[in-house]
């Protein structure tokens, strides 16, 4: 269930971020069933966004369209369509330019009786990607992002790994059957799976808001394409990196935050560098970030020798760089997801 | 917010606990922590458990002092040490106050080597809670001892200064507005213990800044006679050990008496519950530390076994004597009275 009039034909100047709603977009509380009956009848001014997140959004559209990309957003979200005009209605405060949002038809399944689907996740949702990507915009590069509620790092995971043709129909198949998911959405799945015409490495990266504080370590199985993010500054510093959004989009994140959630300048850099040792940004980057921050008076002066440290770090890391070229996306290792379902499902494929 | 540096190498359970107690620390608090220590090990550990890291930053540093080492030599040939690393950021205004669970004497040389100590201190000294009975309702079941075990010997002008900072942190601390100071002694009497100890017990007498209630004895040390129990190093660590040899050799006990016959262990069974809440309460491993007094800055020792929650209480008592203004306030006490 879909709305927004995405074009069919690929546009090889394009680039699509998918957004997950619940927990990723908005604060929704559904960790109670109180709280889950609230929800469908909530206005928009009731519900709240993560602090940072519409800045996101509005940076990676701007910036790609600065860099004469033209940038597709769209919402993919499990709850009902009865909830959908207070959602689009939230999106329009927020001042959010989207090109699709779809919802899932908790209804439909209700009266065929459906039990199963109106709780799975993983069959629903993969093939709501793969049919909007279908349907158009294919578009050569897309961003991710999701949350640690549910299983987006698992669909995405193989949402990416699908389309850059290291998954087939029958690996997916398999995959979800271990995962017990329903037979019906395992066939919409493995058609589109073998609708695709051809491959390629099109998702760059996947966010996932830990909004459940899960330990990061636990998303290492995902390899680095992969980025637990503990808060947007974390997420924007990463896209910042990657080119996606320029500095005026960083400062603006970054003031939502300190505006919105009172974020200090060292909660700021701790943020950094929290993102720097697990991996996901380089030395060199968060010390461009950090001298951002300090000309908007965001964040202070280092103390000397952490300054003097980084700039060494940095200064070593270029020389390896001429070395080893590529982000670590783009070494991607192949993931085990026999491994993944074990973790994290507890199932053997 | 106060920022307190934390030795993550030092301990018998470091890094692990440590680290552990510290992503506690950021979920339940707005207090800025920096781990020192192995930048890798610290980041591992993160890695496997919730942590908030808006709160936590790491000082990467090459060494650490082992428990058993030397702590004159260590600190001399470790230069990098965990230890010595956190005692400089707070020296040099990077952190508020620093938490340890590593070496006591190297945790006290790192501090005398890199702070001041107050204007007019002659000594500086260290500082431990221990569980005592109370007299009364709302009475801290921790008593605050010092020194047990920064000095040796001391003089009565150096107990005396040991006996108001010691209040002046037992009032912030411990919310008592007027902690009853004793001076430990073989006898209650003021004419007992020698010249140095009845020069002390006329001193403190005399103090209009403290509460002083005279000697307390042996078996007057976990009572709650006293909230603030003043003796010299040497003393102070005989008593403190003791009292931590007691909590073991009970628990100890109570499983040998279980395995004796079945109305022992039935017994035991049915005193279970009581058991392990006066485990709980002997059990140094669980306490929040206390703090080497004396210093312009602040060092909270915590106790070489501790697990993540005494870890996670030391950086919150440290963050609130930060708060609490606790070194100055022991300076303008120790002004006035001089």
């Amino acid at each position: 269930m879909s709305d927004g009039g995405a074009p069919a034909a690929v546009e090889q100047a394009a680039i699509t971020f998918r957004w997950d709603l619940d927990k990723t977009y908005l604060r929704t509380q559904f960790e109670s069933l109180r709280q889950m009956v609230k929800i469908p009848f909530e206005a928009a001014s009731d519900k709240v966004h993560l602090p940072g997140v519409p800045q996101v959004i509005q940076g990676l559209r701007r910036c790609a369209l600065a860099r004469a990309q033209r940038p597709f957003v769209f919402f993919l979200s499990a709850s009902p369509p009865q909830i959908g005009n207070a959602i689009r209605e939230k999106l329009e405060l927020d001042g959010i330019e989207y090109d699709g949002i779809i919802f899932k038809d908790q209804l439909r399944n209700l009266v065929r009786g459906r039990w199963r689907s109106l709780r799975e996740q993983i069959g629903y949702k993969l093939g709501e990607l793969l049919e909007s990507r279908e349907r158009g915009p294919a578009a050569p590069r897309e961003i991710l992002f999701g949350d640690d509620w549910e299983s987006d790092p698992l669909i995405y995971s193989v949402y990416a790994d699908v389309l850059a043709g290291r998954l087939d129909a029958g690996a997916v198949g398999d995959l979800l059957r271990t995962l017990e998911v329903e037979r019906g959405a395992i066939a919409r799945v493995s058609r589109a799976v073998e609708a695709l015409e051809s491959h390629s490495e099109v998702v760059q990266r996947i966010y996932i808001n830990l909004e459940k504080r899960t330990p990061p370590g636990r998303f290492h199985a995902f390899g680095p394409r992969l980025v637990p993010a503990f808060n947007y500054f974390q997420t924007g510093a990463s896209l910042f990196e990657l080119g996606l959004i320029d500095d005026a989009a960083l400062t603006t994140i970054a003031n939502a935050l300190v505006e919105e959630a009172s974020y200090s300048g060292d909660r700021l850099r701790n943020s950094l560098d929290d993102l720097v040792r697990r991996g996901h940004l380089r030395p060199s980057s968060r010390t461009r970030i950090i001298r951002i921050l300090q000309a908007a008076a965001i964040a202070g002066p280092a103390p000397h020798e952490a300054m003097l440290r980084a700039r060494l770090r940095a200064a070593f890391e270029r020389l390896q760089a001429r070395w080893r070229r590529g982000t670590p996306a783009e070494q991607l290792p192949e993931l085990d997801y026999a491994q993944i379902l074990r973790d994290w499902t507890g199932r053997e494929v | 917010m106060p920022r307190i540096a934390v030795d993550a190498m030092g301990g018998d359970f470091a890094p692990e606990e440590i680290v552990r107690g510290v992503a506690q620390a950021s979920l339940e608090s707005d207090i800025q922590m920096v781990l020192v220590g192995s930048a890798d090990k610290i980041q591992a550990l993160l890695d496997a458990g919730p942590y908030n890291p808006e709160l936590i930053s790491v000082r990467h540093c090459s060494s650490a002092i082992g428990m058993a080492e030397d702590p004159r030599e260590a600190l001399r040939a470790k230069r990098d040490a965990s230890i010595t690393v956190a005692a400089r950021m707070v020296a040099a205004g990077e952190a508020d106050a620093m938490v340890s669970a590593g070496n006591t004497g190297a945790c006290v040389l790192a501090a005398a080597k890199n702070f001041k100590l107050i204007r007019g201190v002659k000594k500086a000294a260290l500082a431990s809670v221990f569980p005592r009975q109370t007299e009364y309702p709302g009475q801290d079941t921790l008593g605050l001892l010092l020194d047990v075990g920064a000095t040796i010997r001391c003089d009565a002008i150096e107990l005396t200064q040991f006996a108001v900072m010691g209040s002046a942190y037992a009032r912030r601390i411990s919310k008592v507005a007027s902690p009853r100071v004793g001076l430990l002694n073989m006898g209650s009497e003021e004419s007992k213990g020698g010249d140095v100890l009845v020069e002390a017990h006329r001193r403190m007498k005399s103090l209009p800044a403290i509460n002083f209630v005279g000697n307390i004895e042996g078996n007057d040390v976990a009572t709650g006679k006293a909230d603030v129990i003043v003796t010299e190093g040497l003393l102070g660590n005989v008593v403190l050990k003791l009292i931590e040899g007691i909590g073991e050799i009970a628990a100890t006990l109570a499983t040998h008496a279980a395995q004796e016959n079945w109305r022992w262990r039935l017994g035991m069974a049915m005193m279970s519950s009581g058991i392990s809440r006066m485990r709980d309460l002997t059990d140094f491993r669980t306490y929040g530390g206390a703090p080497i007094l004396g210093f312009e800055s602040l060092c909270i020792k915590v106790h070489g076994r501790s697990t993540a929650p005494a870890i996670r209480n030391a950086i919150k008592v440290a963050a609130k004597a930060v708060r609490d203004r606790i070194s100055p306030e022991i300076a303008e006490t120790l002004a006035s009275i001089r």
